[in-house]
């Protein structure tokens, strides 16, 4: 037999089931939320590394110019190296025999007795090692082409020729472009095939790994640096490096820096959360202000009654968590999946996180204790001759107990305003802290949304600013360097075509003052008055025609060399020479793939002794839609083709924006599905609101209806304070966005393009949130209208 | 009331105060009492300086006009409210206290060992069958024994003849009945006295008669009964009147 | 204006099923200032709201003005009840939120009752006649609650309703301000309105042109309300079901002379007359109207009758009768009643026997 104040807890859970779901769900929301995130934070920095290192990642991958077996084992024997392994990396258009969508991929030849041994690959289905004359896909390159296992490529080789190999396998590889958004799929072959191909049976990539310091980026560096210094003295040339941890995932921080976004926004959501509990709680308290005088009345102290309502918040809590701890696990482990589809990597298996568990049941009780407790202590402490006469201390003051403006005569009023109306009016702001509460929560909804929208914008503009830097609608590269005149006027028969430019290109490292190297520099060289580069100046100016070691570096050297300024000189390394060069810019530029540079065709092309001559050639057309980009791409191949011009690949201009763009989407994704969480909640808390309204006004209700108002009436004075509510949280929330957009711009672009980045707003997010927040407030309404408008009068003169 | 059916005093509870305070027949003393309100309005006398006492096994009737500070008066006694300036001693449970310095937690545990309260509008907590209504106090007190709690539950159901309906709740009985069961919750802790303001005033005059057949039934068994109200038609049955006017003790 | 037949009023809940109307019929006229009494419990304020349409009968039918006012849906009839009743309610009259003035305009908003611009001008003049146009522009908590049900009777009048139903109109209110309301509603009754008024206040109910007793959901026969008030409603009720009545033409012989009586008569409508013949004449001792009672002294003294009853000449009379055998156990169940009938009985044997006196000496 329960104790009758234990009964009593246990009824006022049960006897109001609506009441106790809404606060329970309120609860719930956040909880899940946080378990979601926290949960998926667990999973994916243990698994993303995991399973990162279990597929032995090289630290070290050099690009080099071709290299040989023999070459390849006096590598081997360099110190600190643990194992090394070359490999041959072809970039091919290719297309599912008598399709003519062509896809470039980076075909990779590997020794077969290698497959095993660094960058690791995931059998998915078919073979993993690939035979004469067959390809393995990457999984990126089958969702690309699309071609089932035995289906037949068409691959287009550097001469011209053509050459079909089966399709045996399709792998996933977790580590070989790791953390590089912008890298080509690929797919396998073994050295054999290369004959096939019409290449050379030799390497022209290196990936090691180092026998000390796996973990640590200096060791690393320096071992790769002496590893640079043996293969040039071999007499070969290292075009570009890149290193990387064994035990981190090269895009950890990426997704821990957005995981953690979004477990700001779960902490947000328990925030409002608890906002709305305590207003349901202090609605409770005041319909309970009567049994606690009761209580109290009959010998209940403070510490009992307190104790009572603890009790209460905590069965909400416990109810709460009950939903939400085995929803948090599975929602963890799904977006878990997720994230490791998108970046390529395997789960190591559905798990509970304890520590995911115990941050929800850490949340769920004491968020509510924490949020519950001040209004639960004053009601606990309330003397029985105000629990009676209902005035809830330092709470909300009845309107019985008239404040002198209440006493004196409202100002004659000028114009009538419809009764109705009025009602609706005054209604809202009757209770006062509850209107705070729920302002509150739908103003943050609110505003979140709204910066969602505006950081959606905001990074897609930069992409758009990106793109400036690649203006060329189709670039063309070919195999070998034609004259700038014998292209353009080639190029400019094609129809649409506008302009024509030659550009230059050369790697270099960059080198600290100690002769370390520091980065990769891809230097770009086009033409200094090229029409199809629009740079976003940060400090000094762009390239002249006539500047020699000169260029214009982006800002992500910054990180490298903080102090840099235009009219530095930095060293670089080009063809194994270390070199002074002048920095007379610095450009806005994404981070993401390293240090870019420009310098002016007019001089690289001169030291490459290629004056006049261009591998790449960037091409502007009349439509910079992507359509016609993709057309025209074509059209350009084809014609170029048939003039016999050794034409590698012709790309459409905005192919490049890509991936990045379908990345940033996921991520506003997420950001919107939290951001519709957080009105969620906030129209959760406008319903709760409504509802505890309508309850407390239930007699008054039923005087409207005796002297003649109608369903329509009492539905419509219900929703227009729901309306009125929800338009000033609208108004409210408009303003808040900016410092919210502000916030969130900054930290997602910090941590997808390593740079801050201008904000642009878009009066579509406050649109949108203003339709919404109606319909919300007009939803959140309805349910309580159409309660008050079922009651009848009977029913409500009984209500006491 | 049948005399049979007698309710026994539970062993844990407090005796009969007539055995303990036997040198004393006064229960509570009450000096100079004034209560103010203050309001935005004004501030609003409600008792003028009371004195008065209450004797122990006393049918004390406090009679006056709706605004003539009655019920005040015995929210001073009961400690519900708190007096502005004067006493009210207490001699009850063996003990002396002064009701007015007592903190609102020891009151409460006071008054409910010692007071059995009912009010006009039952007050009754709906989502609790009666006999957890009577079983409440019991529980709040520590009066409260699994077993024993719940057979003096009934017996107090038994009492006021609501026995059969122990398990509905308030909401399914007439307002009479959920009278009985007010008062049979007042007697659950077994207090010494009992206070009622205005018990029968929303009953009508036939159940009203047996309601103070109730009260006429525990003053014989040796309660102090404490009753406010405002039909003069009423004074003949109590033992004693107390006449209140606006504030002021009135001749009748 | 009102009228009712065979409402009944099942409500259930987990307790059980409770009949609280039990057949009501029940017809007010146009102009009637009607009280309707009970004790708590009754069904009086069930019966109210079958009248305003509030709730629900379980069968039975209800027509106010010649409207069937449950063939319409709830909120067709929050409309009509609008424009035709006005509602006077004991507890929590006005919407805290408006000013009186503003309380009173809200019916006319609703139903759409006089031009928008007049509303403010009506409820003003309303607030007049209930002298509260001072306080037009405060709201319900600034003013007392005697006041305040003043404004809800003046709200209740917005529409200009011919019936105005009242739960307990003064039910807490000092008697002084209960005073002003019913002047209010004698007025009201003078200017043409119907009204119902649901009270325990004996006082009210002198004041109203006919009182109903309600009781265990049953009317009670006002006629044996009248002749026999000082039985308690469960008696009342119990005459009411075990009575039988008969009408009389005018001049028609009720009781005879010396003859067995067996009734208890009690009148409805018309005039009785109480004769007594002598050999030589006839001796008009009385006349009894309706409310009054006879059969009385027989019945109490086990005799025959006194006295030659018969129907006055002009109307039919209506009388309801209770059998001997009833009377006598209601008679020793109510103490009361025996010792008022015997006091009766005395009095009028004494005016027999000095009416026969008179008809000898004649």
């Amino acid at each position: 037999m329960m104790r009758p104040r234990w009964r009593k807890v246990f009824s006022d859970l049960l006897d109001n089931k609506l009441r106790t779901l809404l606060v329970v769900i309120s609860i719930a929301v956040g909880v899940l939320s946080i378990g979601v995130i926290a949960g998926t934070y667990v999973i994916i920095s243990e698994d993303m590394s995991v399973s990162y290192a279990a597929h032995q990642p090289a630290n070290i991958e050099l690009r080099t110019d071709n290299f040989d077996e023999d070459f390849l084992a006096t590598i081997r024997n360099t110190p600190d190296i643990a194992q090394a392994d070359g490999r041959r990396v072809v970039n091919l258009r290719v297309r599912r025999v008598g399709s003519n969508q062509w896809v470039t991929l980076d075909l990779v030849a590997m020794d077969a007795s290698e497959v095993d041994h660094l960058n690791r690959l995931d059998p998915i289905s078919g073979a993993t090692v690939p035979e004469r004359r067959e390809v393995i896909l990457e999984r990126n390159a089958f969702d690309d082409l699309k071609a089932a296992i035995g289906e037949e490529l068409e691959f287009e080789l550097t001469d011209g020729s053509r050459k079909t190999l089966k399709v045996a396998g399709i792998v996933q590889d977790p580590t070989t472009s790791a953390g590089d958004f912008l890298a080509p799929p690929l797919a396998y072959i073994r050295m054999e095939t290369l004959d096939d191909l019409h290449q050379p049976r030799l390497f022209n990539r290196l990936y090691a790994t180092v026998s000390r310091g796996q973990d640590n980026d200096d060791e690393i560096r320096e071992i790769a640096a002496q590893l640079r210094d043996r293969i040039e003295k071999g007499d070969h040339v290292v075009i570009r490096t890149r290193l990387s941890k064994t035990n981190e995932h090269p895009m950890a921080s990426t997704v821990n820096a957005i995981l953690g976004i979004l477990g700001a926004l779960g902490v947000l959501i328990v925030f409002l959360s608890s906002s709305l509990i305590a207003n349901t709680l202090n609605a409770l308290l005041n319909q309970h202000l009567r049994h606690i005088g009761v209580m109290k009345l009959v010998g209940g102290r403070s510490q009992q009654i307190l104790a009572m309502y603890l009790a209460l918040i905590l069965s909400f809590g416990l109810l709460a968590l009950a939903i939400s701890a085995p929803l948090g696990g599975q929602g963890a482990y799904a977006l878990s999946a997720f994230i490791a589809g998108k970046m390529g990597f395997t789960l190591l298996g559905y798990r509970i996180v304890p520590i995911a568990f115990i941050i929800q049941a850490t949340v769920a009780l004491v968020v509510p204790i924490v949020s519950g407790i001040l209004p639960v202590i004053n009601g606990s402490r309330i003397s029985v001759q105000k629990a009676f006469s209902g005035d809830m201390p330092s709470g909300e003051k009845r309107r019985e107990h008239a404040k002198p403006a209440d006493t004196a005569p409202r100002s004659r009023p000028r114009f009538f305003l419809p009764r109705p109306l009025l009602i609706s009016l005054r209604n809202t702001f009757r209770r006062k802290r509850r209107l705070v509460l729920t302002l509150f929560t739908l103003t943050m909804g609110g505003a979140i949304f709204i910066a969602v929208f505006n950081v959606r914008v905001t990074l897609h503009d930069y992409i758009g600013q990106i793109g400036k830097y690649f203006l060329a609608d189709v670039t063309l590269d070919f195999d070998r360097p034609y004259r700038l005149s014998e292209v353009e006027q080639a190029a400019m028969k094609v129809p649409g075509v506008v302009e024509v430019e030659g550009w230059a290109f050369i790697s270099a490292e960059i080198l600290f003052p100690d002769g370390m190297p520091a980065d990769n520099l891809n230097i770009l060289a086009p033409p200094a008055d090229s029409a199809l580069v629009a740079p976003v100046g940060l400090k000094g100016r762009w390239v002249h025609a006539n500047d020699e070691k000169a260029l214009a570096v982006s800002e992500a050297l910054l990180d490298k060399f903080p102090d840099l300024q235009p009219g530095d000189n930095i060293s670089l390394k080009i063809d194994g020479k270390e070199e002074a060069w002048q920095v007379v810019g610095i450009f806005k530029f994404t981070g993401r793939e390293g240090v870019l540079a420009y310098a002016p065709y007019e001089y690289i092309s001169r030291r490459t002794n290629l004056a006049n001559r261009a591998y790449s050639f960037h091409v502007l057309t009349t439509d910079h839609s992507r359509k016609n980009q993709d057309s025209m791409a074509e059209d350009l191949d084809k014609y170029f083709r048939q003039e016999g011009f050794h034409i590698r690949e012709a790309r459409a201009g905005l192919s490049r924006m890509d991936t990045a763009a379908e990345s940033l989407d996921i991520l506003v994704t997420f950001l919107l599905v939290m951001a519709l969480l957080t009105a969620v909640v906030g129209s959760m808390g406008l319903t709760g609101t409504m509802g505890m309204n309508v309850l407390e006004r239930t007699r008054e209700i039923g005087i409207m209806r005796a002297i003649g108002a109608n369903d329509f009436e009492i539905i419509r004075t219900v929703i227009i304070e729901g309306m009125v509510i929800g338009i000033i949280s609208w108004f409210l929330g408009a303003l808040l966005s900016f410092p919210f957009t502000v916030m969130l711009s900054t930290i997602v672009s910090l941590a997808i393009f390593y740079t801050p980045i201008d904000l642009v707003f878009t009066p579509s997010g406050f649109f949108i949130w203003l339709g919404l927040v109606i319909v919300l407030s007009v939803v959140a309404s309805a349910l309580p209208a159409r309660n008050a408008a079922r009651l009848t009068i009977r029913e409500v003169l009984a209500y006491e | 009331m049948p005399s049979n059916r007698k309710i026994e005093p539970i062993s844990s509870g407090p005796a009969p105060l007539a055995e303990k305070t036997a040198p004393s027949p006064i229960l509570i003393e009450i000096h100079n009492v004034v209560k103010v309100y203050s309001s935005a309005a004004g501030d609003f006398t409600a008792l003028k300086g009371i004195n008065a006492q209450v004797g122990t096994g006393e049918f004390l009737g406090i009679i006056g006009k709706s605004g003539a500070g009655k019920s005040t008066l015995l929210n001073m006694i009961t400690g519900v409210d708190h007096l502005t300036s004067g006493e009210v001693i207490a001699h009850v449970g063996g003990k002396t206290v002064s009701v007015h310095a007592m903190s609102e937690n020891n009151l409460a545990l006071w008054r409910g060992l010692n007071f059995g309260i009912v009010y006009q509008s039952f007050q009754l907590l709906p989502m609790l069958t009666l006999v957890d209504n009577i079983l409440f106090p019991m529980d709040l007190c520590g009066l409260y024994r699994r077993r024993a709690s719940r057979e003096r539950a009934m017996e107090l159901l038994r009492l006021v003849e609501l026995e059969e309906h122990a398990r509905k709740l308030p909401n399914f009985i007439s307002g009479g009945q959920q009278q009985r069961v007010a008062i049979a919750r007042a007697l659950a802790n077994d207090p010494p006295v009992i206070v009622a303001d205005e018990p029968t005033g929303s009953l009508d005059s036939a159940t009203a008669d047996t309601i103070f057949q109730v009260f006429e039934h525990l003053v014989e068994n040796g309660k102090t009964i404490i009753m406010v109200t405002h039909d003069n038609s009423l004074a003949p049955r109590f033992s004693r009147r107390l006449y209140l006017a606006d504030g002021e003790m009135a001749a009748t | 204006m009102i009228q009712m037949h065979s409402v009944v009023k099942t409500f259930k809940n987990a307790a059980g099923e409770f009949v609280v109307l039990k057949g009501v019929d029940l017809a007010v006229k146009s102009g009637e200032f009607v009280s309707i009494v009970g004790k708590s419990g009754s069904g009086k304020s069930t019966l109210l709201n079958m009248i305003t349409g509030i709730d629900h009968p379980s069968t039975g039918q209800v027509l106010v003005g010649g409207v069937d006012i449950y063939r319409m849906t709830e909120s067709k009839r929050s409309r009509w009840r609008g424009r035709n009743l006005g509602i006077v309610f004991q507890f929590f009259q006005l919407l805290p939120m408006l000013t009186l003035l503003e309380n009173v305009m809200l019916p006319m908003d609703y139903v759409g009752a006089f031009e928008a611009d007049a509303r403010p001008e009506r409820a003003m003049e309303l607030l007049k006649m209930v002298g509260l146009e001072s306080q037009a522009h405060k709201l319900p908590s600034a003013v007392s609650t005697g006041q305040q049900q003043s404004a809800a009777i003046a709200r209740a009048l917005a529409t200009d309703p011919p019936v105005i139903i009242a739960d307990e109109p003064t039910g807490n209110l000092d008697s002084r301000s209960a005073d002003v309301i019913i002047q209010l509603f004698d007025d009201l009754v003078r200017g043409g309105k119907t009204i119902a008024m649901v009270t325990h206040d004996p006082s009210l109910t002198e004041r109203t042109t006919r009182t109903i007793i309600i009781s265990d959901g049953e009317l009670i026969d006002e006629t044996v309300a009248l002749a026999l008030p000082l039985l308690s409603h469960r008696q009342m009720l119990d005459v009411t079901k075990k009575a039988e009545r008969f009408t009389f033409q005018p001049g028609a012989a009720i009781l005879k002379q010396d003859e067995h009586v067996d009734y208890f008569f009690m009148i409805t409508s018309g005039r009785v007359e109480i004769v007594l013949r002598s050999p030589r004449q006839e001796i008009t001792v009385a006349s009894l109207g309706p409310g009054e009672f006879f059969g009385e002294v027989e019945l109490i003294r086990g005799g025959k009758s006194i006295a030659n009853i018969r129907a006055a000449s002009g109307a039919p009379v209506a009388l309801v009768a209770l059998h001997r055998d009833e009377f006598n156990k209601l008679v020793a169940a109510s103490p009361l009643t025996e010792d008022t009938l015997g006091k009766i009985v005395q009095a009028r044997i004494e005016e027999n026997r000095t009416a026969t006196r008179k008809g000898k000496r004649l």
